[in-house]
This record gives structure tokens, sequence and C-alpha cells, in this order.
């Protein structure tokens, strides 16, 4: 039969297909930023690398290293005896101060809530268990223009200070600022990984071990601490990776004097300089493979079997009067402000201020400027509307590619084998590699166009913004899908092929029914990367009329002829939060049909 | 003609061999069971027929058709797994009914009426618009049976079909699938772990062992004379007893034992080497308890008795070797105990230690 020899070979050519893409919208493009940073003119060099590692500019006193390796020792030994003076750190040190002190204030504002959700029952448990999710695909731009108007000089906070009385405090362009940001993303992270774990503690363990004489102390040290302790460092490594490569909210709360890496390559292709943001880019890109793949290590050791068997039992967050009595409990109510000042802040600002004048009266002034911005026929305007249907059109788009080459790659994942680890490498690869680089090297290779053949070839900015998002998309695809399809018996699509099955039938008929709240859950993923990508975007809608919402809020944040005021890119920060939830509701709706 | 014919099948996962030159016919309509200890390779034999494994070496006919590269979908085989793997987004009657539109060309009757048929044959009519959920353990079976059915496949495959089930269902429903296959004629193959299950209901059985087939045969001929110390001591209960070599023409051997050697002779049909020391088995009902008229008799002591209803199972020692008993009596017996044998009842599984 002609349409099953179609669907044979369906399969296989979806496998080269995704390869095709990938190879297309990621590696080759971030080969040639990676080439350009060791080739000159043709022949390999280390000139540029060795050029920036030895500038204190980039790697701060660790240049030594690199220009007179033999005086390092009399170096240290000198910095020893003058009692160890501040060091200068340069744009790599920096980048890894920050995101070191990111990952702990990550983990000491997560850590708590991993203990409150695994520990003590309370309504909206649950929900708030599913909330953690959230933050990690809000975007990032728009985060960003939050935290401004929660902290800025007209932000809600001063606000609310000066209507008490007080002064006005700048938190704005800190290094604080910017660390608290990135708790906000990455703390959430840590609740998350660490809850699951804490979870699926057994409480017979526990109870044994109890019974054996173990005080509760000593039983969390022995039984507990070892089972969450993992997935600790686990969340603790990838939100380490996640703020060395952070770009936009680096970009929106500090200024060039606290810029990083990724923030430093962005400026350098602005300033048209595309070598030495290749060269950087390239270090960037080594460092961050080097610690992702010390996470895969970590976690494939980490693998754990167990599942079964009941967790440990919840304590009652409320217990009438006496909660009021409990040191504990009166912590989590504090802890509970503090959480909720840090993630609901902001986007409680958005909206705030967004109709909110500088004076603190009632205003729809930064709404009327976004229709007037509409109507405007200048040329160069940046518009609401097509920011909106752009990023709507991307994002369906980008769903097309993410999740056929998502559920491949899932396929793949899951078959075992040697093409299981092939697909592991396939799949943490854009987890590593930045926006900008992924953004920088379709710049290079889509936008000016590749010649092959003999022919220059190109693609215009939404082909290349769409096969860019897809690239940063499908691992969360497949992330959610692999599990499931994992954890899917096999013999349910054993029985449909030995019923007359073929292979794409059985995925179709049967295991992607079954699966379809992961598969909705990962289209939902990639629609929201999507909408909320900024990294790439910027740069691959630079000075095209194929900008997203997230793009257009940059360019409000930076219009000088605006003044210093926030308020119109609030208002489009507004527009892309009610967006970005909507499109949520409705695959969440959508997805409500396959539910058991 | 529907036979299944495997010759020296060998697969392997990961360079780890589960199958090792794996030959075994079985014939039209046979009712054939493949019965071993877990991983010994009866379910990776089942997916091989099934199409679900490759061999790496040796060949799978179906219906006089090698089958290498035939992928399952097209192999015309009806699978039944331990889990029922029913869809569960699918109605019973959708269940059943999804081979139906893989059949190329369609049946003559119409599906909806070849679907209640089934449901019928498998006594479970009337229950197509339930979800399989809402079924019990032993309907869900009965489904999956029936699913398997549908398409009309060439060959049955049971992969552990009633294991999930409790133990008196499983007695049951052993009888019903055994009266199916004996009403449609159809080619099974059967995989269980339970010995007792496989005698029961089997036309044939091959026991495996570490990949290996170890012994094919009527069941009769499984438990009464064991090809070798596996199948002995996996199929029923047995007594397995150090035996030494008298004379080799005629085969001759006797029991041995430290201080309290038996010096009765007893004839075999052959020796399985040159050793000079056998392992003999004796079944526990060809023991019997307090006869001492028998050609052989033992003096021996009571450890234990198990009170089984029907007769006692009582564990005996003979010499540091224990030995086990069936015993029909009235009371458990104790103390010290004489133990008759009939040399008839005595056979050689094979040399010592092998």
């Amino acid at each position: 039969m002609m349409s099953r020899w179609v669907e044979r070979a369906a399969l296989p050519v979806g496998v080269l297909a995704t390869l095709a893409t990938l190879a297309v919208v990621f590696y080759y493009p971030v080969a040639t930023v990676l080439a350009e940073a060791v080739l000159d003119a043709g022949s390999p060099t280390l000139g540029p690398l060795l050029d920036v590692l030895s500038d204190p500019f980039y790697t701060g006193v660790a240049h030594h290293l690199f220009v007179d390796p033999l005086g390092v020792p009399a170096g240290l030994l000198d910095w020893i005896a003058r009692g160890f003076p501040d060091v200068r750190l340069g744009l790599f040190g920096f980048t890894a101060y920050q995101a070191a002190l990111s990952t702990v204030a990550s983990v000491v504002l997560g850590l708590p809530g991993a203990y409150v959700l695994s520990r003590y029952d309370f309504r909206g448990r649950r929900t708030l268990r599913a909330l953690t999710i959230v933050p990690f695909v809000l975007p990032s731009i728009m985060v960003a223009v939050g935290f401004v108007a929660m902290f800025g000089r007209t932000g809600l906070l001063n606000d609310v200070l000066t209507g008490l009385g007080l002064g006005r405090v700048e938190l704005l362009y800190t290094l604080e600022a910017i660390i608290v940001a990135h708790a906000f993303y990455n703390a959430p992270l840590v609740t998350r990984l660490v809850t699951t774990a804490w979870e699926s503690v057994d409480r017979r363990q526990v109870e044994s071990a109890r019974a054996m004489g173990a005080s509760p102390l000593s039983a969390f040290r022995d039984v507990v601490l070892p089972a969450i302790l993992p997935s600790l460092l686990t969340a603790a490594l990838l939100t380490f990776v996640f703020t060395f490569m952070s770009f936009p909210i680096v970009l929106a709360l500090g200024d060039l004097r606290l810029a990083t890496v990724e923030v430093w390559v962005f400026a350098r292709v602005q300033a048209l300089d595309l070598s030495e943001a290749a060269t950087l880019a390239t270090l960037e890109t080594v460092l961050s493979l080097a610690l992702t793949y010390l996470y895969l290590r970590y976690e494939a050791r980490q693998r754990s079997t167990s599942g079964a068997g009941q967790s440990l039992p919840r304590k009652s967050l409320t217990v009438g009067w006496q909660t009021l009595r409990s040191p504990t409990r009166l912590a989590i109510f504090a802890y509970g402000v503090v959480a909720v000042v840090v993630f609901v802040g902001p986007l409680l600002s958005l909206l705030v201020e967004s109709v909110t004048a500088p004076d603190g009266s009632f205003t729809t002034a930064y709404y009327e400027f976004l229709l007037a911005q509409q109507a405007s026929t200048a040329v160069g305007t940046t518009r609401p509307l097509p920011a909106i249907v752009n990023s709507i059109v991307y994002g369906v788009g980008t769903l097309a590619l993410a999740v056929p080459m998502g559920v491949v790659v899932a396929i793949l994942a899951t078959r075992g084998g040697r093409g299981s680890r092939l697909a592991e490498a396939i799949l943490t690869a854009p987890l590593a590699v930045s926006g900008i680089v992924v953004g920088l090297g379709l710049l290079q290779t889509m936008v000016f166009g590749t010649v092959l053949f003999g022919y220059r070839l190109t693609a215009a900015g939404p082909i290349a913004i769409v096969a860019a998002h897809a690239a940063a998309a499908y691992p969360f695809v497949t992330r959610n899908v692999a599990p499931a399809l994992g954890g899917l018996d096999s013999r349910y699509r054993d029985a449909a092929r030995s019923l007359g099955a073929t292979r794409l039938r059985a995925l179709l008929e049967i295991e992607l029914p079954l699966i379809g709240a992961a598969v909705l859950a990962g289209a939902a993923f990639a629609f929201a990367i999507s909408v909320g990508e900024f990294d790439s975007t910027v740069l691959l809608a630079e000075g095209v009329d194929s900008y997203t919402m997230p793009v257009a809020l940059e360019r409000y944040v930076n219009n000088r002829s605006l003044g210093p005021n926030l308020g119109p890119a609030t208002a489009m920060g507004t527009v892309l939060l009610l967006v970005t939830g909507l499109s949520f509701v409705a695959i969440d709706r959508l997805g409500g049909r396959w539910e058991p | 003609m529907s036979e299944v014919i495997l010759e020296d099948v060998s697969v392997s996962f990961d360079g780890v061999p589960a199958l090792r030159d794996v030959s075994l016919s079985v014939s039209d309509g046979e009712f054939f069971t493949l019965v071993g200890p877990s991983g010994c390779g009866k379910t990776t034999t089942l997916r091989t027929v099934a199409g679900f494994e490759e061999p790496d070496t040796g060949t799978v006919e179906i219906g006089g058709v090698d089958v290498a590269g035939v992928p399952p979908e097209d192999r015309n085989v009806g699978i039944v797994f331990q889990n029922y793997a029913l869809f569960p987004h699918m109605s019973v009657r959708e269940n059943v009914a999804y081979g139906l539109r893989y059949r190329d060309p369609p049946g003559d009757v119409d599906d909806d009426e070849r679907v209640d048929n089934l449901l019928e044959l498998v006594d479970m009519a009337g229950m197509g618009e339930r979800d399989p959920e809402e079924l019990s353990g032993g309907q869900q079976q009965r489904i999956a049976l029936a699913r398997a059915l549908a398409p009309g496949p060439e060959v049955l495959l049971l992969d552990e079909p009633l294991s999930a089930l409790d133990a008196r269902l499983r007695e049951r429903l052993r009888v019903v699938i055994r009266d199916l296959q004996q009403e449609l004629g159809i080619t099974t193959i059967y995989v269980t772990h339970d010995q007792a299950e496989a005698l029961a209901i089997s036309d044939r059985v091959a026991v495996m062992h570490d990949g290996r087939v170890e012994q094919i045969g009527r069941p009769e001929a499984i438990y009464r004379e064991p090809a070798s110390r596996f199948v002995a001591e996996f199929v029923g209960d047995n007594n397995l007893l150090e035996g030494a070599v008298v004379s080799t023409d005629p085969p001759q051997v006797r029991l041995a034992g430290g201080g309290d050697e038996q010096a009765t002779t007893i004839a075999v049909d052959s020796l399985p080497s040159e050793n000079e020391r056998v392992t003999l088995s004796i079944r526990p009902e060809d023991v019997r308890l307090g006869d001492a008229s028998a050609p052989i008799t033992l003096s021996a002591t009571v450890d234990t008795v198990e009170f089984l209803g029907d007769a006692y199972r009582v564990h005996c020692r003979w010499d540091d070797q224990s030995v086990l008993v069936k015993y029909t009596g009235d009371a458990a017996p104790e103390g010290t105990v004489t133990l008759g044998i009939d040399p008839e009842a005595v056979t050689v599984v094979g040399g010592e230690g092998s």
C-alpha cells in the first residue's frame, strides 16, 4: 500500500528534517560565530581569543595568567602580603560574580518556598506549586520593566514611600536590583526542583530512622537532606548558567557599567564590531557549555528510581489563634510577605504605573500614546498593533515548527541506546548557547545571506526570527513530552502495531492522545517562549518592521524623545502581559478536552 | 496453514544475549506454551515472533513465510499483554474495533457486527460502551483477547495474560482461554512463568532457561521425564538426590549417600555422561511414607509438615539430604519414618553438578 510506505517514511524523514532545521537555524549559524573567533582569513588563529583573554578589561586580574603566567605566584604572594585588597574582576569576572550572587539569592529565596510547599498544607497550595513555573516563561524584558516600575525613581515603591512622608530610595541601576530580578526568575526553579525531591522522600524511611532512635533533626540530616541536596545543587547549577547568560534584565536594570558578557556582545554588535562580538560570544559559549556539561553529568547520576511510597505528612499552616504563637509559622508569613513583594510587586507595579502619572494621579495618557503611535505615519515608528500581530504570528509559526521537532527529539530520547544519547546532546546545546549568539549567527548566515553554489541565499527577518524562536522553544516541548512518552507503557504502542497500525499511526492515534496534556503544556511553553523571546529577536528585527512586543517594549524604554518617562513602556508591558496571559488561558482551555 | 517456526534464533540487547539459538516449531492450531523463570527469554521469543525484536541470526517463519524485516503491523499476529494495554482513551467497542480499520481488504461482515460477535464470544456482550477503567481485571483480560482476535490473526500470542489476576480467577480464565482456542482452532503461543498453568492447558510446552530451550514436549513428558536438572527442578515439586553409577552397560545406578548407601540397583534408559556421580529425580508423590515393603527403603526423620487440605507435604531428612514427600494419611507423621520408593519412579536427570 502506498499510504503505508508514506507512513513508514514519515518518522525517519521527520528526524532528518529536524536535524536539517537545527543545522540551518542553530548549528551552522552558531558555528559561523565560533569560527569567526578562531579564523583569520581562512587560517586558524588564536590571536583574537588571546587578545581578549589578556585584556584586563575583559578578564580583570586573571589577565596576568595569559600575559605573564610565570609572574602569577609572585603576584599572588604580593596580594596576600598586602592583605587581600579588592581585585579587578573584569567583564568575565563580574559576569561570574553577579551570577554567583544571583544563585545565592535564588537559593535563599527559593528554599523556604520548597519547605513550605512540601511540609505544610494550606488552601491554594497546589495552585501555588503550579504557579512556580510561570516566572520562567514571562518575557524577561517585561519583567525588567516591571522592576523599573516598582523600584525606579518614580516607581510604585517611591510613590508609596513619598505618600508616607518618607524619602525616595534609588535601587535601580544597582547590582542589587539585577540580583533580585534574577531571583525573581530562578528562585521558583529552586522551589520547584527541591519541592519535587522533598515530596518524593518516603515517610516510611523517616519513620524507620525515628523508630531506630534518631531525633527529628538527625532523621532530617540522614534521610531527608541526602534526598533533597542533589536537586538543590542541580537547581543552583542551572541558575548559575542562566544568570551567567542573562541579557535583558542586565540591559534594562544595569547600565554598561554593570554590563555582563552578553550585554557587551550586544553592544559590540550594535557598534558593528562583529569580530570582537564573535570572540566574546565564543568564550561565553565555551564556559556555559562546560557548565551545562557538568550539570548533565551530575543530573544523570542523580536520576532516582523512587516515586512509590508515601510522601511526608504535611502540617496545617494555620492552627487558629495558636498560629500567632508558633515562631515557624510567623516566619513563614514573613517569608510570604517578601515573596509577594518580589514576585507580585513588579507585575502589579507594571499595571499600576501604566495608569499613573508622575505626580501619582490616574492617567490614560500612556495608552493614548500607544494609539497615537499606531496612527502615526512617520517612517520608523514602532507601532503597537504590528508588534502584537507579529508576536502572535511568530508564536504560531514557532508552534508549527517547534512542536513536531520537539516530539521527534522526544521519540529519539526515549528510545534508549545511541539515539537517545545523541538526542540528549542535540537537545542540550540550545540550552547552553545564549540567544545573542544564535541571533548573531542567524544575522550573519540568514539575513546577510549565505553563498551556496554561487547563489546568495537570504531569508527575510520574520523567517529567521521564527527559526530562532523554534530553536529556543523546541527543547521545552521535548522536556515536557519525553518524560510523558517515556512513562507511557510501551505495550500500548506494541498493541497498536500488532493490530496493524504503523509506527506513525500508533504515535498519532494512541501515544500522543494519551499524553495530550504534556504535548499541550510543551506547546504552551513554546508559544510563551516565542512571545517573550528578546535576545535574538532584537538583533534580527533591527531596522526591519518585524519587531515583536518585547522589542517594541525595549524601544519605548530606550526612546529618549519620550524623556525619562517609563509610562509608554509600562503600557506596552501591560499589553504583553495580557497577551501572554490570554494565550496561556486559551491553550489551557483547549487542553481541557484531553484531560482525563 | 499458520505454523510458526523458529530456527537457530539469537537475539541480544546491547551485546547481552537474550536468546541463544532457539529453535522450535508450533504446528497449525496448536496451543504451545513457553515457560521459565523471569529473564529466561520467553517473552523475548514471543516479541521476536510478533516482530518487536529482530533476530541477530536465525529465521522466523509464520505460515511458511520468512518474516525477516516484516514490521509488526504486517505480521498478522494478535497479541495480549499481561496488563492488557487497553487504550484508556477509547471505549471497549473502539478498542475491539481498532484493528479492523487496518484490515486489508475490509472484512465480509460489517465492523459493528464483527465487534458484537467478538464481545459475545468472550462473554462481554453489551459492555461495548464502557470505558476500560470501569471493568474488572478479568473483564479487561477478555476485552484484550477480543481485541487481539478482531482482525482475524493467523497466530495468537499471549504474554503472561493472567499473571495480574488473583489465583482463583487465573484458574478459571485459563480454561476460558483454552476453550476459546479450541473453538477457533487458532495457532497460539502462550507465555507464562507458572509451570502449573503451562502443564494444565498446553498441547506442548517448551521449558526455557537462560535464553535457551531446555526441553520441548507434551506436558506429561515434561513432568515425568525431565531432560535436565533444571527442568526437573522447575516443573513441579521434586526431589533431586545424589546417585552413583553401578554399571554403564546395562545402565544401572543406585542411590548414594554418605553413611547410609542404598544397595538396590536401578535400571535406567541411559546415562548422561561417563561420570560416576549422577542426579536422580523422584517426585514427592512417588515416595510412599511408611511403606517398608518397597524395593528401596530409606529411614528418614521428619523436619516440617505442611497441611495442604487433600494431603500433607512432609519435609524429611535422609542422610543429610532433604526429601519431600506427599502423604495422604489421616494425621501428620512425626519422628523417624520409612520412605518406600519403586525403581521405576527414579529418573536420571544429568551428571552431578550439571
